[in-house]
């Protein structure tokens, strides 16, 4: 093939206008920014909805993100119970698990 | 197609107090309208025939009939025609069908008095047919009021045990649903407080060393935890080292002879596999007189890692019940039978019926003490409170007892002191599981059909339906899941 130097009569390629390039220096607003901690979809969890037995049916369906993950309460610190919750799948149902756990203290 | 409430007056004997067979009558060669005429119609009047659910080339309908020979024909689409895969002779007019009924009575027979129109039970898929009793519409006196038919308890036990045998926990299970499990080392205090708050029952125990589901804690467990620390005097702060594994242990060694069967009680946690059948779950739950239990998937053989699924009550297997029969209850005939005529329940003795036990029953000034007792020693999972007319005016359950978790009132409570009111005002002033006494206490009338005392049963949340008279609100009885499922497993009552 021929270099891009030759062209057709009646096809020349225009010239960019000039204010089209320009050559700022990358400033740090971009990178002042943290990455998240975790990926945030993982705050849609299940664990917060009542689990009584008189609610009508069940809870909604999770996101596929959040299965198998484990979480933990967030409570302040002198506190002696910890609750654990995961979601898992189990064929084509999906069940919430809570754990109440006693936390030892030091 | 057709309504079930069809009460065609079809009264064909001509004999005052013969013995009536139902017969069912079947065309099975399509059409859109055919009527069924014969000797016993006296070749005049045309009986309409229904199709069949879901087959409609299949036509039915069903007469009584007396013992001996009759003829008949069909007249489909407007011609005359006979089945010619039944027995057919050719009479005066034309072939005919002719069927020859033997006079064996069924084994109650049923004597139709030509005054009360029978009501023609046009139903399908019904194998054991001409056992079915015709039944009266129009119940008589109570003194002459119709017990149903053990043919008609045998039937309805069946279909049930079919559909259960054939459904299996794992389509209890919801499409997401959750469950709170508690370690077995919490201290019990704190575990009374989570049942509270999480307004739950009932909760599975985890060891978490071993890795294994070890038991359940129940409401019983915290009304004999309040029992102890009344007798024993012992201080809140022992209930907050308590854990629940130290109080389990010492729990089997005190009652021990707790157990109606007189075996040591079951040590190991009674509990379902996803796999199992509901009929399977069910008896399980009535062997191990438990109101839940845990349904646990282990996806390896020995039984390790076991992931905790759901957890299962008669309340959900009635509701799977009711949904599969909800139009097809003319399949299971003691289902519009009031219960007053179905052996199910407790009933309150009546004036001569001296060997009945007594319905357990407090007034509201009683102590929670002796509701607590009560509750314990009698082996019952709710008590109804009444007025002195025995009228009722709430219940006191099991599960109230998690209410004085609300501002610990546990801690300030003289069991013999407090008044079962008191109690049950604690447990209404809380705004977080605020339900009124009129939602909390289900009842309904002797007269009430069995399919609608089934979908109060199977409302979550009910565990029990007070049969109350009419107007005055007198407790006339009791109907729980248990006793339902009893009859429906066929063991004996009470």
């Amino acid at each position: 093939m021929q270099d891009g130097e030759t062209c057709v009569m009646g096809f020349e390629v225009p010239s960019s206008p000039e204010s089209s390039y320009n050559n700022p220096i990358p400033r740090n607003e971009d990178e002042a920014r943290d990455p998240p901690i975790a990926p945030p979809h993982l705050q849609h969890t299940l664990l917060s909805y009542s689990a009584s037995q008189e609610g009508s049916g069940s809870l909604p369906s999770p996101q596929n993100v959040i299965l198998n993950h484990l979480y933990i309460e967030n409570r302040e610190a002198p506190r002696s119970v910890v609750a654990l919750g995961i979601t898992h799948r189990f064929r084509s149902k999906f069940v919430t698990v809570i754990l109440y756990k006693p936390v030892r203290r030091r | 197609m057709f309504s079930s409430g069809m009460d065609a007056s079809q009264d064909l004997s001509g004999t005052v107090g013969a013995v009536l067979i139902p017969t069912r009558f079947v065309w099975p060669h399509g059409g859109r309208r055919v009527f069924l005429t014969g000797s016993f119609t006296r070749w005049s009047d045309h009986l309409p025939m229904s199709p069949v659910e879901g087959c409609h080339t299949v036509f039915q309908a069903i007469c009584n009939l007396t013992p001996g020979l009759h003829q008949y024909k069909f007249y489909v689409d407007g011609e005359w025609r006979h089945d010619e895969n039944q027995p057919y002779v050719s009479g005066n007019y034309g072939v005919v069908n002719s069927l020859f009924l033997t006079g064996e009575p069924d084994p109650v027979p049923s004597v139709v008095s030509p005054g009360t129109p029978s009501r023609i039970n046009m139903d399908v898929d019904n194998e054991h047919f001409r056992r079915v009793q015709v039944t009266l519409s129009g119940c008589s006196a109570p003194e002459t009021a119709l017990r149903i038919s053990e043919a008609d308890i045998e039937l309805t036990r069946h279909q049930i045990s079919n559909f259960l045998s054939a459904s299996t926990s794992y389509d209890l299970l919801p499409d997401s649903g959750k469950v709170i499990v508690l370690d077995v080392n919490l201290p019990v205090k704190q575990a009374f407080h989570i049942l509270y708050e999480q307004g739950i029952p009932v909760a599975p125990l985890l060891d978490f060393h071993s890795g294994q589901f070890v038991g359940m804690l129940s409401a019983l467990d915290f009304i004999l935890i309040l029992r102890e620390l009344g007798n024993c005097g012992s201080s809140e702060e022992e209930l907050e080292t308590h854990t629940i594994s130290a109080w389990k242990a010492g729990k089997w060694q005190r009652y021990d002879q707790l157990d109606a069967h007189g075996r040591p009680l079951e040590r190991r946690l009674v509990h379902a596999g996803p796999f199992d059948t509901l009929k399977d779950v069910a008896i399980k739950i009535l062997q191990n007189e438990v109101a839940t239990i845990p349904i646990i998937h282990s996806s390896s053989p020995d039984g390790s890692f076991p992931q905790l699924l759901h957890l299962a009550s008669l309340s959900e297997i009635l509701r799977c019940i009711c949904r599969h029969f909800r139009h097809s209850s003319s399949s299971l005939p003691i289902l519009q039978q009031p219960i007053c005529n179905i052996p199910l329940g407790s009933w309150v003795p009546k004036i001569g019926e001296a060997n009945r036990r007594p319905l357990a029953m407090l007034t509201p000034n009683a102590s929670l003490g002796s509701a607590l007792s009560l509750l314990v020693q009698a082996r019952v999972s709710c008590i109804p409170i009444v007025d002195g007319n025995n009228s009722l005016l709430d219940t006191y359950s099991r599960s109230d007892i998690t209410a004085l978790a609300k501002d610990r009132a546990y801690a300030h409570v003289h069991l013999d002191e407090m008044k079962i009111h008191q109690a049950l005002q604690i447990g209404q002033d809380s705004t977080s599981h605020g339900f009124s006494s009129a939602q909390k206490c289900h009842m309904c009338l002797r007269s009430d059909s069995l399919q609608k005392v089934m979908e109060q049963l199977s409302s979550p949340g009910v565990r029990r339906v007070i049969i109350v008279e009419a107007g005055s609100m007198r407790v006339e009885g009791i109907i729980s899941l248990s006793d339902l499922f009893r009859l429906f497993m066929g063991w004996p009552g009470n």
